[in-house]
């Protein structure tokens, strides 16, 4: 469904990524996993079009979108919950899911089947959805970013750190609900610096490491790849 | 339901307005005219700077195009006033999505001082092609507007006229605030990142609050044509974009209300303060200076403020206000 090929991203001198070559299959979960600073960020923004890529291509769904606008990727279906969460501080939970629905909704069409998908998987949100976007708490806001791109009905899920800033049970209990997206047969790019949690949901994972993939393979054997344990599971 | 608060708006607008020009006397009712043709131009800046976050400091090049086009029109070409206007609005609109494209490219004081290049341009253009603005002379004899055998050029039917404008300028304004349009702008003010990410052409919806902007700016501007019978370069200097966007600022950035009451407050300040005499400048500066510190959501945050206390009932939905309560 997406690949890129050994794709470079240069922040002016500076080559964050250098040559990552990566797939994801329709229907799986992958993550991407990596310490601070590794690229992961930036590969994510190059596949979401927030990023100019230097060199290399990105295929999605055999097209390649390399050039194309942020705005047209998530029209093909590329969506992406992003890091920090990033929700519109000034917009209720019910306006900032709306908004989402800009990239496929045509005039008058009711998206209240959408509404109700997101809310199925997130109670809470429903019980808050006319309170304004800056008012919730840090599970709240992974939960309405997570939904927020959920709305754009997307072929393709990016998910960046969604544990970052939350309290271990409620990153558990977000990572619970990626695994049933996952179930439902969406495909799930996800960039975690937890890697217990990233390798509990996901398939298959990469490795980056300062700009470069070092290691890839199916979840399960990650979890007892001697490097990967030592580096970042300690031990 | 979606219509509630415009038309109580409208409603409210027209209702004060009117009652303030039964008991207000001749000089004053000037001044209260004057003053709803700026409120009309700062909703105007509202959607750039209020909803869609784009600082603007060229505002009055708008309302100057949208004056001097009908000025040019009706004399010169001799055209109607009611069919000028629209044109001279229509025109104000092309050109802002044409300046629009290159300038929104730019954020923050980039774009403030990109904006207050085109608002001293537009002076200077203004002011030098004599064969067609009459150069720092202005347009003089500009006619009124007449309905029939009304006529509009007294202070009280003048009156008139303004607050239907306004009135259904800040319905209009209040309506779209709720609507998908004015979401997506207070989305790419409040992350323009996240707005992207979220499928919103970001570029697209600047321009459109931009081109909204100017137009509610060229609808001031006609209407302050009509009204002075004249314009010259000096009535749309970049001192008074300042101005504009310091009545936005005092009365409350992203709302309607706010628009009106800070563009009314500022208007008839300078004469309440006339005892002040040149010192009044130094009291402007710091009444802005105090509101911006004190007081960031203006008179309506102060309001919201006073009513959520006393009845814990806001008085009016507004997008900025809880940001500085949390």
């Amino acid at each position: 469904m997406l690949s890129c090929n050994d794709l470079v991203v240069a922040h002016g001198d500076i080559v964050a990524l250098q040559g990552v070559t990566l797939q994801v299959e329709a229907g799986e979960t992958v993550a991407l996993i990596g310490a601070n600073g590794a690229g992961k960020t930036t590969l994510l923004h190059a596949i979401s079009g927030l990023n100019r890529v230097s060199s290399g291509d990105i295929r999605f769904e055999r097209r390649s979108i390399a050039g194309w606008p942020t705005d047209a990727r998530v029209s093909a279906g590329i969506a992406q919950a992003p890091e920090g969460r990033r929700i519109f501080p000034g917009l209720s939970v019910e306006e900032n899911l709306t908004l989402a629905t800009v990239s496929w909704r045509r005039w008058r069409q009711s998206i209240a089947a959408d509404l109700d998908r997101v809310f199925g998987l997130f109670p809470r949100l429903k019980e808050r959805r006319r309170q304004l976007g800056w008012s919730l708490s840090g599970g709240e806001q992974q939960m309405l970013a997570i939904g927020r791109a959920l709305m754009a009905r997307p072929k393709l899920l990016l998910l960046d750190e969604p544990s970052l800033g939350l309290a271990p049970r409620l990153a558990e209990e977000v990572y619970e609900q990626v695994r049933c997206i996952g179930e439902t047969g969406l495909t799930i790019l996800v960039v975690e610096q937890n890697t217990v949690l990233a390798l509990s949901v996901a398939d298959r994972a990469y490795v980056l490491e300062t700009g470069r993939i070092v290691l890839e393979g199916p979840a399960d054997e990650l979890k007892h790849n001697a490097r990967v344990r030592e580096a970042y599971l300690g031990r | 339901m979606a219509m509630r608060i415009p038309l109580q708006i409208a409603t409210a607008i027209i209702v004060l307005g009117g009652i303030s020009g039964m008991v207000l006397p001749e000089y004053h009712l000037r001044l209260l005219n004057l003053s709803l043709i700026s409120a009309v131009a700062v909703i105007g800046l509202n959607f750039a700077f209020g909803y869609a976050g784009l600082i603007s400091l060229g505002h009055a090049a708008f309302v100057g195009m949208g004056g001097y086009g009908l000025a040019i029109l009706t004399t010169t070409c001799g055209w109607s006033p009611w069919l000028a206007a629209p044109v001279a609005i229509a025109a104000t609109a092309i050109s802002a999505g044409l300046i629009g494209y290159p300038l929104l490219r730019l954020r923050g004081h980039y774009l403030a001082l990109a904006t207050l290049g085109l608002n001293v341009s537009f002076y200077i253009v203004t002011s030098n092609w004599i064969a067609m603005t009459g150069g720092t002379n202005g347009i003089a004899r500009i006619p009124g507007l007449a309905l029939g055998s009304f006529s509009f050029s007294g202070e009280h039917q003048f009156l008139w006229l303004a607050l239907m404008v306004l009135a259904l300028i800040a319905a209009a304004a209040a309506a779209l605030h709720k609507s998908r349009l004015g979401r997506e702008m207070i989305a790419v003010r409040d992350d323009e990142i996240a707005s992207e990410m979220t499928g919103i052409d970001t570029t697209r919806i600047k321009i459109e609050a931009f081109v909204l902007s100017a137009i509610c700016a060229a609808v001031a501007g006609c209407l302050f044509a009509l009204h002075m019978r004249f314009v010259a370069p000096e009535d749309f200097t970049y001192a008074h974009s300042i101005t504009y966007l310091a009545m936005l600022i005092v009365g409350g950035e992203g709302t309607i209300v706010g628009a009106v009451l800070g563009a009314v407050l500022l208007t008839f300040l300078p004469e309440w303060l006339r005892f002040l005499g040149t010192a009044y400048l130094f009291f402007f500066g710091l009444l802005v200076l105090g509101i911006l510190v004190f007081l960031p959501t203006g008179l309506v945050g102060l309001g919201q403020r006073l009513s959520r206390r006393s009845a814990k009932t806001p008085l009016l939905a507004s997008a900025r206000a809880p940001e500085a309560t949390s």
